[in-house]
């Protein structure tokens, strides 16, 4: 389970929060492994087919190349347990409010009365894990809470489907038939 | 409004048909000995085929609350939009709907994931569509002076072709100006230096360029914007425009989420501006920019004067707050970053250049040396001259119903929100800016092209939430109006 904010060592701010599973690192990594994979394949083309293209640029060019590889790789390798330690989500009564990132911190804030649609979704590495990303969708952007454990990811969206679902109901005039039924 | 079921006027299948219809003709003539025309015209047929079945087989229902366009062929459509949700009802005419005397309504409803595309567009004969428009604005607006809008309206300002050409001209993002001018004085040099010979594709390349970049967007902006009109009639504000292309939009003012006062160096120069509002449902499916213009590049007095007539929902008395101390040193230490990273990137082409240059004779020999690492000083120059400005004039505040965003070194805009608009807010921290307690703020709002998100410049990051906090307190405390702001 996704677990609330430990009370040692967390800010007062932090009361409330949620942090995810540690499984979520192992799915970043995989999922950057697979993303490096792309870049080291880019860099084995221009290797051996760009000389010719790219002239007495080409040296320039390579070794740019693998200094961009040589960044990515430290930022893949050390990126995860960061991303693991700082992600914070907490779902109010009348806001989802999500806190992540590695070098860039973000804070997002989303009022549930503007929330339009909730989704689950999970490619083919987060089902081996188990885990599910939940997309909310607004009227004017997406914001998303990426790798909780599929049941967490679940009751994320039935809980919110229910905080709107109420929402809703309150706005019903109050002479609605729906509204009448016991 | 009574229920009558009607066609769209039979041009629409002419309408439809043309575009394909002329990529069909190239081909004829492309292939005008081969065996392919006799296909090519079975095609033609087939397609013209097509469409008469779409138009023969699809009705608009207009009932006493809501349209409903129903078509009944292989794929079949039954679109029901309730007068409720209509976001807006505009009417436009392009070139064939003048030759066959009809006009293209367009009928927007308030949904954000459709927001690119009109709901409905639909083909009448010109005067039914202003007929069915002026009654769907009617309810829309519960204004009875709606369908007298056109006869009794006196806009709030005048604009003389002139003004249509000073926006056309001046109101092109200053970068795009500098791109076309080096292309238009590359394209002069190079004519000028072959001057009696025969000119190269250089400069016939440059020149497409400069069109391209500079006077085909002003062009486009002096038909789209002539014979420009704006008024307000109720809650509703009309505008009408255009030359080849004509638009008659109008809008709820309970729409608009932000207003956005801007001027390029240009305007500031001849102390103009003007203003642009991000409305929902204004959608024309043409890809064409769909912020509608609410002043177009007047002088300072006229353009404030008409926000406060055509807008005062979005005026207010501003206490604006510049970036505090520790952004200044953050963006110092970024425009440092940024110069550094361009004299690395220019250094090896600086060097070859030079190599390469020092052996030519006369003022080439002398000059082209030191071109890329002057450039490159400049370039750094100017990254510093552009975070001094933007230290000066970026500015934040927070009203009790509205707050404002001051951006922008060059191009300037000012953007004023509505707190019960915003449906999202992020507060992002760079690992820079976390060090002097900075931070940035990026709001989204639903706008005519889905969605818009707008950054603030840097701030303490408490100061940014309080903009989140507001939006929370208006929903708690019920100041929030869900039955004038839901989308």
């Amino acid at each position: 389970m996704s677990s609330p904010c430990p009370a040692n060592g967390s800010s007062t701010a932090d009361v409330g929060y949620r942090r995810l599973n540690k499984k979520c690192v192992l799915s970043m990594y995989i999922g950057h492994a697979i993303s490096y994979a792309v870049l080291l394949a880019g860099y084995l083309l221009v290797g051996l087919y760009a000389q010719g293209f790219l002239g007495p640029y080409y040296d320039p060019v390579r070794y740019a190349f693998l200094a961009v590889l040589a960044i990515v790789l430290v930022y893949i390798a050390a990126a995860p347990p960061v991303y693991y330690a700082r992600y914070r989500y907490r779902i109010a009564e009348d806001r989802i409010d999500v806190r992540y990132g590695v070098l860039v911190i973000r804070h997002i804030l989303v009022p549930i009365e503007r929330v339009h649609q909730v989704e689950v979704s999970r490619g083919p590495a987060n089902s081996v894990l188990g885990l599910a990303d939940v997309t909310i969708t607004t009227a004017g952007g997406v914001a998303a809470l990426n790798y909780l454990e599929i049941a967490e990811a679940e009751k994320v969206a039935d809980l919110l489907n229910d905080l709107i679902g109420r929402l809703l109901r309150d706005r019903r005039p109050a002479d609605s038939p729906s509204s009448r039924v016991s | 409004m009574s229920g009558e079921t009607v066609r769209c006027h039979p041009s629409v299948i002419v309408e439809k048909s043309l575009p394909i219809l002329a990529v069909l003709a190239a081909l004829v003539v492309q292939f005008e000995k081969s065996g392919v025309l006799p296909a090519l015209a079975v095609l033609a047929i087939g397609l013209l085929l097509f469409n008469y079945r779409q138009w023969s087989r699809t009705t608009i229902r207009f009932n006493e609350t809501d349209v409903v366009v129903e078509r009944d062929t292989l794929f079949k459509l039954k679109k029901t939009l309730p007068y409720a949700k209509i976001a807006s009802v505009n009417v436009n005419r392009g070139i064939a709907n003048r030759l066959f005397g009809t006009s293209r309504l367009q009928i927007n409803i308030n949904s954000g994931s459709s927001a690119m595309v009109p709901e409905a567009v639909l083909t009448f004969k010109q005067d039914m569509a202003e007929e069915i428009r002026a009654a769907i604005a009617e309810r829309l607006s519960e204004s009875e002076a709606a369908q007298e809008e056109d006869a009794a309206a006196e806009p709030l300002a005048t604009f003389s072709p002139a003004d249509v050409v000073v926006h056309g001209l001046f109101s092109v993002s200053t970068y795009q100006t500098l791109f076309g001018s080096v292309f238009l004085v590359y394209s002069l040099l190079q004519l000028y230096s072959s001057a009696g010979l025969a000119a190269d594709g250089r400069a016939l390349a440059s020149l497409v360029f400069f069109f391209i970049v500079q006077l085909g967007p002003s062009v486009s902006l002096i038909f789209r914007y002539y014979n420009y009109k704006v008024y307000r009639r109720g809650k509703t504000i009309f505008l009408q425009h255009g030359l080849i292309r004509t638009y008659k939009t109008s809008f709820d003012v309970s729409r608009v989420n932000a207003v956005r006062v801007k001027s390029t160096l240009a305007a500031r120069l001849l102390h103009r501006s003007w203003i642009e509002v991000e409305v929902v449902g204004l959608s024309s499916g043409g890809g064409e920019s769909l912020r509608p213009v609410l002043c177009l590049l007047k002088d300072d007095a006229t353009q404030q004067r008409l926000l406060r007539e055509l807008v005062p929902e979005f005026v207010y008395d501003r206490s604006p707050e510049r970036q505090p101390a520790g952004a200044r040193r953050m963006l110092l230490i970024r425009a440092a970053t940024f110069s550094l990273a361009l004299a690395l990137a220019m250094a090896y082409p600086s060097l070859r250049v030079y190599h390469e240059a020092a052996d030519l004779a006369g003022t080439a020999g002398a000059v082209l040396p030191w071109v890329l690492p002057l450039a490159t000083l400049l370039g750094a120059l100017a990254i510093f001259y552009a975070t001094h400005v933007s230290c000066r004039i970026t500015e934040f505040d927070t009203g009790k119903d509205l707050f404002a965003f001051v951006n922008g070194a060059v191009d300037r805009e000012t953007v004023v929100m509505n707190y019960d608009k915003v449906q999202m807010v992020r507060i992002t921290r760079g690992p820079v800016a976390g060090l002097f307690g900075v931070a940035r703020a990026e709001v989204d709002l639903l706008s005519s092209t889905g969605g818009a998100s707008i950054s603030s410049g840097y701030f303490s990051e408490s100061r940014l939430g309080a903009i989140g906090e507001t939006v929370m307190e208006r929903i708690a405390s019920g100041e929030y109006d869900w039955r004038k702001n839901s989308v």
